[in-house]
């Protein structure tokens, strides 16, 4: 009995060791930790390798889910940029739930890495420029990075300056924010419902009656859906703290004394009281599931052109959306992807190089976001592709590069990508746009403010608490947390980047 | 162990039978409502995505599948890398965490070891106290190179102070001095009086230390967060929490994504019920490991025989 | 020449042990002591472009006690600290009792394969992430889909909002703590039982002790030690709570933080919006410090009494 699970246990180990045997014998080559010395590839034989420069390998963390055939697609893209930039790169990409917590080891333990993503969202790119993190690319674009200061929109530069530098390159998608209420198309034509009224919160309160009373059993609003309150904030944790959208002074207010957040408040605590959400809505975490079983009539989204195709083709039936406000740039939306170089790269410039192709050249950011023509893809026009389903590769194309050299599905409209450079251009920029706050000297009340948003922010947003009698409340909560302080030191701030920008 | 001889009046495993019908309900109740979330796992990892999309979680689902199975076997080869991975260090982690545990701890339970309380001390103090993140992520892929290893999933968790003052604890209460002086006396050295003599009747002890070292290496998954980059190193768990963990970045930074982003993102992650799966495939393995342990803590040991 | 000879024996036998504790001692070394100084890193406003960690460690700035003053002087700063210590107490001590009572009726039971079988679902719980807890508290606890207020309303009971009602939040967090951790504490207790000689029982048996006496003079006091051990290194984390229960299983609601905002869940939110991690060094070195003085104090106390006893 003994004996027996003891060789259980012993072959149990044989098998395992075996097994990674054959797993590190078959890629051999990925294994170890290297420098930023490239290995001795198959590239160095290529033509086009200049004798008197050895050619260089960048390290590149970016976030997504790794995808079974991540390695291949790097080798195809290393075979191609060797000649051109005399560089390769090595593609790390980290889970998005690991992505924030590793970088920031790599980053302080000074790990060696080349470029490295970065966002407002994950691995913040405005804390880790404001500490050194990141190097300065000012001269760099200039120098290497023409093709880049053409293909962006000069406002995702402008928007994503830290202390007057850059340190980052957004991806060239949709800049603005547009918020959306977002409709269920069936629901909407079984019913009988009319949206084409609709612009605010308060214009949907007929329809949602409506369609109660024909399907009381579905709640019409399914999960906890986003504001828009037209004003613009500077820490985006603490949404009180706001700068009306067309402000002249430059005067912060607190957003939740206004009436506007009142009305918005009220209008959601009777939707809440009428059911149309469901009772659990503030502790709901929502993954999505109500698209896929179709059963909702409405909630919030942010748009991009076309967005009702993209959402009608994930849902598998049609989606429609109205907007609440025209195109805004903020800070936030602005830094929502970028590609930044590491401060202590060894190779900036290369980095640069590269960087740079991600912009310019089609063939490059296709086969990132894409994979490899016929494995992962088919071409079905000379801008249009198909992808084949299961073929193990995966990648989040906003994340990176020029998306609008990227080919459309097949079924996008051919001007998708006009559409996008027209919904850039018809932007307003936010007042605070390029503005980033400096929490030295306030971060108990930040800590304080936060956990005391924390507390009530979903209650309230959601419509399950009655703002009428909580928000006074809460906004006495609030100053008793230091909101007074906070203010006063952001204004001032905010004060000291209009002097200096003029 | 032979079982128990009923009829005679000095068993000491005989309780008075309401009372021991009273226990049972206690013990088993409180049993069965820690495994049936379990079972629940199960059942779920069986039921059709789209039945639990409708209709929610259901003890007797409306649909049966076994979808979520065939499509974690399908995606290939990482499951079964993960298990060898998880197994292999599992077994190589416990097998030195615990000869280190118990040479340290032993030391520290004898009354004669000069420096035992420095040496317990020392150990304790790590409890508390620790570098942080960064520095200790410097040591292991920096200076020793570790990263990207076997090693940096097994190093890291080798020792554990708690374990120690537990198994001290254990050899100072278990461990009757007569027999550690029957040994001095034949001029056994201490290592022979420590493998000889104390450890076969400090099994109790010495198998609860090993079980703790298992379940930690099993249910690891940080440290290949950490340390390990490459696709055919990581473990079974790490594999799991990568998953869990990214839904929740998902769910909880959706108000700073744009829903189309968000939508992109969650689409890469496996639905409910395939991680429901994946929570059976991570813990039945060790589940079933545990009564390997089991028997040597719940079955008292009869020292006298030992002794003789 | 004898006293001698003992103390040349004395030192073999220390170096014995020496030896014996050299592994372990190297790895503390290695892994915890080498990187220890990186714990200044809370007293410091830590830059990035400095060269290597270390290099940044040393010449960032000195801000001497700035890195704290988000912790004392937070405003919830009563109420953190409140939960964090009364939620360990009740954990502590419900913990001690109730892994010790379940060991001694595990060891005691009759049917010894129905006592391994409950064992092992005790542990089960131990192997499920908070996050997955947190699913079926969810199903448990939610409002209209809930099993829980399925039940009131079917017994005509008026249905319980869980999430936004603090006042059940305690009984729910030490019920879900003690759930996931019996099996794992028990089996402590339960291997030390195993470990106690069964002559003892025997003799008792002779003497016509009940079980409830083999229990309360044999039992008890034979695992007296462990619990005194255990309950002492519990001690030093009366200031760290555990993230996942705190934060997942309540899945976050604003409206009960009264009762579930510990330190560790206001260290998480203010780093959301902070993300300097000298601050969170700070908050890890502030619950240590106090843990350690915790266990100084309970050590030196267990000392007064019984010397044996005592963790050093």
């Amino acid at each position: 009995m003994f004996n027996k699970k003891w060789i259980i246990g012993l072959a149990l180990v044989i098998l395992a060791a075996s097994v990674l045997a054959a797993c590190s014998s078959g890629n051999g080559s990925n294994g170890g930790n290297q420098g930023t010395e490239p290995k001795a590839s198959k590239g160095a034989q290529n033509e086009g390798e200049k004798e008197n420069e050895k050619p260089v390998n960048l390290i590149w963390y970016t976030i997504g889910t790794p995808p079974n055939d991540l390695k291949k697609v790097n080798d195809e893209l290393n075979a191609y940029i060797l000649p051109k930039i005399n560089a390769t790169v090595e593609m790390r990409m980290l889970d998005w739930g690991d992505y924030s917590q590793k970088m920031q080891v790599t980053i302080a333990s000074g790990e060696p890495y080349d470029i490295a993503f970065t966002s407002s969202w994950a691995n913040d790119y405005f804390a880790n420029a404001k500490k050194g993190a990141f190097y300065e690319l000012d001269a760099l674009l200039q120098e290497k990075g023409q093709g880049i200061l053409q293909a962006l929109n000069p406002a995702f530069l402008e928007g994503t300056k830290v202390n007057g530098h850059h340190y980052g390159l957004p991806t060239n998608k949709e800049l603005p924010q547009q918020r959306v209420f977002r409709f269920n198309k069936t629901m909407l034509d079984k019913n009988g419902l009319d949206i084409s009224g609709v612009r605010t919160i308060q214009d949907l309160a007929p329809i949602l009656k409506a369609f109660q009373e024909k399907e009381p059993t579905i709640p019409p609003i399914p999960a906890k859906i986003a504001e828009f309150l037209p004003y613009d904030l500077p820490i985006n944790d603490l949404p009180f703290i706001g700068m009306p959208l067309d402000t002249t002074d430059y005067k912060l207010i607190n957003v939740w004394e206004t009436p506007e957040a009142m009305r918005y408040l009220e209008t959601m605590h009777e939707y809440y009281k009428a059911g149309y959400l469901p009772k659990d809505v503030a502790t709901q975490t929502d993954a999505g599931d109500y698209f896929k079983t179709g059963k909702w009539l409405l909630d919030v989204a942010d748009a991009q052109p076309y967005a009702d195709n993209l959402w009608s083709s994930d849902a598998g039936y049609e989606v429609v959306s109205v907007p609440m406000h025209d195109p805004i740039a903020f800070n936030w939306s602005v830094a929502g992807a970028m590609q930044a170089i590491n401060a202590k790269s060894k190779h900036p410039d290369k980095a640069m190089e590269f960087l740079n192709l991600l912009y310019t050249d089609p063939y490059v950011i296709n086969l990132i976001d894409y994979g490899i023509e016929n494995v992962h893809y088919t071409k079905t026009g000379d801008q249009s592709k198909d992808s084949i389903p299961d073929s193990g590769y995966g990648f989040p194309a906003f994340t990176v590069g020029n998306l609008m050299l990227t080919y459309l599905n097949t079924g996008d409209p051919a001007d998708k990508w006009e559409k996008f450079k027209a919904f850039n251009d018809s932007a307003t920029n936010s007042p605070l746009l390029g503005f980033q706050v400096d929490t030295t000297n306030i971060t108990t009340e930040l800590a304080n403010l936060k956990n005391a948003k924390e507390a009530t922010y979903n209650s309230l947003f959601s419509g399950t608490l009655d703002p009428k009698e909580n928000l006074p409340k809460v906004n006495q909560k609030l100053k008793d947390n230091g909101l007074d302080k906070v203010m006063q030191e952001v204004q001032r701030q905010i004060d000291e980047w209009r002097a200096n920008q003029k | 162990m032979k079982p128990g001889r009923p009829g005679k009046s000095y068993d000491i495993h005989r309780l008075p039978p309401v009372w021991n019908a009273l226990l049972h309900l206690f013990a088993g109740g409180f049993a069965f409502v820690c495994i049936f979330p379990f079972v629940f796992v199960v059942i779920l990892s069986f039921t059709d995505e789209n039945a639990l999309l409708m209709y929610g979680y259901r003890i007797v689902p409306e649909q049966w599948s076994t979808q979520a199975y065939t499509y974690l076997f399908k995606t290939g080869d990482q499951l079964f890398r993960s298990y060898g991975v998880t197994i292999l260090i599992t077994v190589i982690g416990t097998l030195l965490s615990v000869c280190m545990t118990t040479l340290y701890a032993y030391a520290l339970s004898r009354s004669n070891f000069k420096y035992r309380k420095f040496f317990t001390f020392f150990a304790f103090f790590t409890m508390l106290f620790g570098g942080g993140l960064v520095p200790t992520y410097i040591v292991v892929a920096q200076m020793l190179q570790l990263k990207d290893t076997l090693w940096a999933l097994i190093l890291p968790m080798a020792m554990n102070a708690f374990h120690i003052i537990v198994l001290r604890t254990f050899l100072q209460t278990m461990v009757p001095n007569p027999i550690i002086e029957s040994g001095k006396i034949d001029g056994a050295s201490e290592f022979r009086i420590l493998f000889r003599l104390v450890v076969p009747i400090s099994l109790p002890g010495i198998a609860t230390i090993a079980l703790f070292c298992t379940l930690s290496y099993w249910n690891d998954w940080f440290n290949a967060l950490l340390y390990i980059d490459s696709g055919h190193l990581v473990p079974l768990q790490s594999l799991l929490m990568r998953i869990e963990q990214s839904m929740q970045f998902i769910i909880s930074n959706s108000a700073l994504l744009n829903s189309g982003q968000s939508r992109e993102m969650l689409q890469s992650l496996p639905q409910e019920t395939t991680r429901m799966a994946m929570v059976v495939l991570a813990t039945g393995p060790i589940v079933f490991a545990y009564p390997f342990f089991q028997r040597y803590f719940i079955q008292g040991l009869t020292i006298g025989a030992v002794k003789d | 020449m004898k006293a001698l000879q003992s103390k040349m024996r004395d030192l073999g036998r220390n170096g014995a042990f020496l030896l014996m504790v050299l592994p372990g001692a190297a790895w503390f070394l290695i892994f915890c002591y080498l990187p220890m100084p990186g714990a200044i890193l809370a007293f410091k406003q830590y830059r990035l472009d400095l060269g290597g960690f270390f290099e940044g460690l040393i010449y960032s700035e000195w801000t001497g006690l700035r890195n704290f003053e988000f912790l004392f002087r937070a405003h919830d700063a009563y109420i953190i600290t409140r939960n964090t210590v009364l939620y360990n107490l009740v954990f502590i001590i419900l913990g001690l009792v109730l892994s010790v009572a379940m060991a001694i009726i595990l060891f005691n039971l009759t049917q010894k394969k129905l006592a391994k079988l409950y064992q092992t679902g005790m542990f089960m719980p131990y192997f499920l992430s908070w996050i997955i807890v947190s699913y079926f508290v969810f199903s448990f606890l939610s409002v209209d889909k809930g099993v829980l207020n399925q039940l009131l309303v079917s017994l005509g009971i008026e249905p319980v909002h869980w999430y936004s009602e603090p006042k059940y939040w305690p009984f729910i967090l030490v019920f879900m703590n003690i759930w996931k951790g019996l099996g794992y504490s028990s089996v402590v207790y339960l291997a030390a039982i195993a470990g106690i000689d069964k002559t003892y029982y025997e003799a008792a048996m002779i003497d016509g002790a009940s079980k409830w006496q083999q229990t309360m003079n044999i039992t008890l006091p034979l695992i007296k030690p462990m619990m005194i051990v255990l309950t002492i290194l519990a001690v030093g984390g009366i200031f760290r709570a555990d993230f996942g229960l705190f934060y997942q299983v309540p899945r976050d609601s604003g409206p009960l933080f009264s009762m579930t905002n510990v330190i560790d869940t206001y260290v998480y939110r203010s780093m959301k919006v902070l993300g300097d991690f000298g601050l969170a060094a700070a908050a890890g070195f502030y619950q240590s410090v106090v843990g350690f003085i915790l266990v100084l104090t309970a050590n030196w106390a267990v000392k007064k009494v019984n010397e044996d006893q005592a963790l050093f």
